[in-house]
């Protein structure tokens, strides 16, 4: 192994399946089922799956839902403005976080 | 993983042929085609598959390009196409044209090119193939429009009931300037409005306007259905723009596109996916089963895509359209290579859009 993380992975994750079968069906059907289009488009849900890959950071769900969102006609033009909101709310989270430092201060400080 | 050269980001200026490149030859295109690592030939896919065998099923279109002349030098493009090129089709090649509609039930003719309107017979020979009652497309870059000389041709095709199939790959700038040039969108937009005001794509004139979308990079675009109405809304809501169907087409590793795959360091991956993503049912709808190609001398092809990899058809004696014979062309064996599987990957590619 060269590297932890590699692009020719992507091609055998199916792999896994071997070393659990039942689990890796059902979490197959789970996964397929939810990003069927709904209320939501299938367009909405890539450009969700492609937030999240970025805010998990995931390099091989990064590159599979970039590859999907070209394939709908996106390109970096989208994919900046998903990254930007994903980027945006991490920032406000790590913000929002402060508040358990601010109500432990305003309950026990002086 | 490859990053694309700031060089190779950039629209050619000038043809293949204008700068003596090597990818200019079509025999150095098979070659290069030819040496890739790939898993299975596309004839091995074809014989795999429920079909055995590519045939034509019959002529129901016939596609002329009408040369390689264009005012626009994209990226992508198959044919090498420039203002630099000087292969135009004569009129005597289009009286065989017509001789062969005349002898023949041929329905539909698709004229394309470079700028099909560029050449100087165009206005003559749609007038001519709608006087034989056929049904005529003209491939339009759109841009051909916005020229002093070819503003009229809004209403030439009106009058004529022309049906456009327009180039625009994108309904943003950006990604249509990368592929087809500075300020090509801009002339686009401006040209899908006069068509527009003359009637066409607004669903009651009957006056066919289509959009043709190829992926600006490599890979292959998705659910035709879905980028239609992405394209219908934001054109519309942008620029005001209406047009009836949306058509995805796969980018052929031929000339132009072809040599930008080789700078980008894209070939063999690009290769690789159109071959594993081999769909007999797309290969069962591919055009050149129904269409019948002549080049800018007379020569017939199987397709477009055949003609600028010099693969004539396989018939006995000459393939011209001066020997057009209806019999020998309707069940003819396909000619093909790797270059194939741009049209049988996924939910398929042809003038018409995916074919699955």
């Amino acid at each position: 192994m060269s590297a932890y993380f590699d692009d020719a992975d992507l091609a055998h994750f199916g792999d896994l399946k071997a070393h659990h079968p039942e689990l890796w069906a059902q979490w197959e059907k789970y996964y397929g089922s939810a990003f069927q289009a709904g209320l939501l488009t299938k367009r909405e849900k890539i450009l969700i799956g492609f937030a999240v890959s970025l805010s998990e950071k995931c390099p091989y769900c990064i590159h599979s839902y970039t590859e999907q969102a070209r394939s709908l006609g996106m390109g970096m033009e989208h994919l900046a403005e998903a990254a930007h909101a994903a980027a945006s709310l991490r920032a406000g989270i790590t913000m929002a976080h402060a508040l358990v430092a601010h109500n432990i201060e305003k309950k026990s400080g002086m | 993983m490859t990053a694309l050269s700031p060089a190779s980001k950039r629209v050619a200026l000038r043809s293949l042929s204008a700068r003596a490149a090597p990818l200019a030859s079509a025999a150095e295109q098979r070659a290069t085609l030819g040496a890739l690592p790939l898993a299975q030939e596309f004839d091995g896919a074809i014989a795999a598959s429920h079909l055995g065998v590519l045939r034509a099923s019959g002529v129901e279109v016939l596609q002329v390009n009408v040369g390689r002349l264009c005012n626009q030098v994209c990226r992508h493009c198959h044919v090498d196409a420039g203002p630099d090129r000087r292969e135009v089709m004569g009129r005597e090649v289009m009286e065989a044209c017509l001789d062969a509609l005349r002898r023949s039930e041929i329905p539909t003719v698709d004229i394309t090119g470079g700028a099909p309107e560029l050449n100087p017979n165009f206005r003559w020979f749609v007038r001519e193939v709608r006087a034989l009652g056929r049904r005529v497309i003209d491939r339009c870059n759109l841009t051909i429009l916005e020229t002093p000389s070819h503003g009229d041709l809004p209403e030439f095709f009106a009058e004529h009931r022309v049906e456009i199939m327009c180039s625009l790959p994108h309904y943003l700038s950006g990604p249509t300037e990368r592929q087809r040039g500075d300020g090509v969108f801009e002339r686009s937009i401006r040209a899908l409005q006069r068509l527009n005001e003359v009637g066409y794509g607004d669903g009651r004139s009957g006056l066919a306007l289509g959009l043709v979308a190829n992926p600006v990079g490599a890979f292959t675009l998705g659910d035709q259905a879905l980028l239609e109405a992405e394209f219908r809304e934001a054109l519309r809501a942008r620029h005001g723009v209406v047009f009836d169907r949306l058509y995805c087409i796969t980018n052929m590793p031929i000339s132009r596109y072809l040599e930008w795959l080789v700078e980008s360091g894209n070939l063999e991956e690009y290769m690789t996916a159109l071959a594993q993503a081999f769909n007999p049912a797309a290969a069962a709808g591919v055009m050149c089963r129904t269409t019948l190609s002549v080049g800018w001398d007379g020569a017939l092809y199987d397709c477009d895509f055949n003609q600028m990899l010099e693969m004539p058809v396989r018939v006995e004696g000459r393939a011209t359209i001066f020997d057009f014979d209806l019999d020998s062309l309707a069940g003819r064996l396909i000619a093909t290579d790797r270059h194939c599987f741009g049209c049988t990957a996924g939910a398929g590619s042809s003038c018409g859009g995916t074919t699955a």
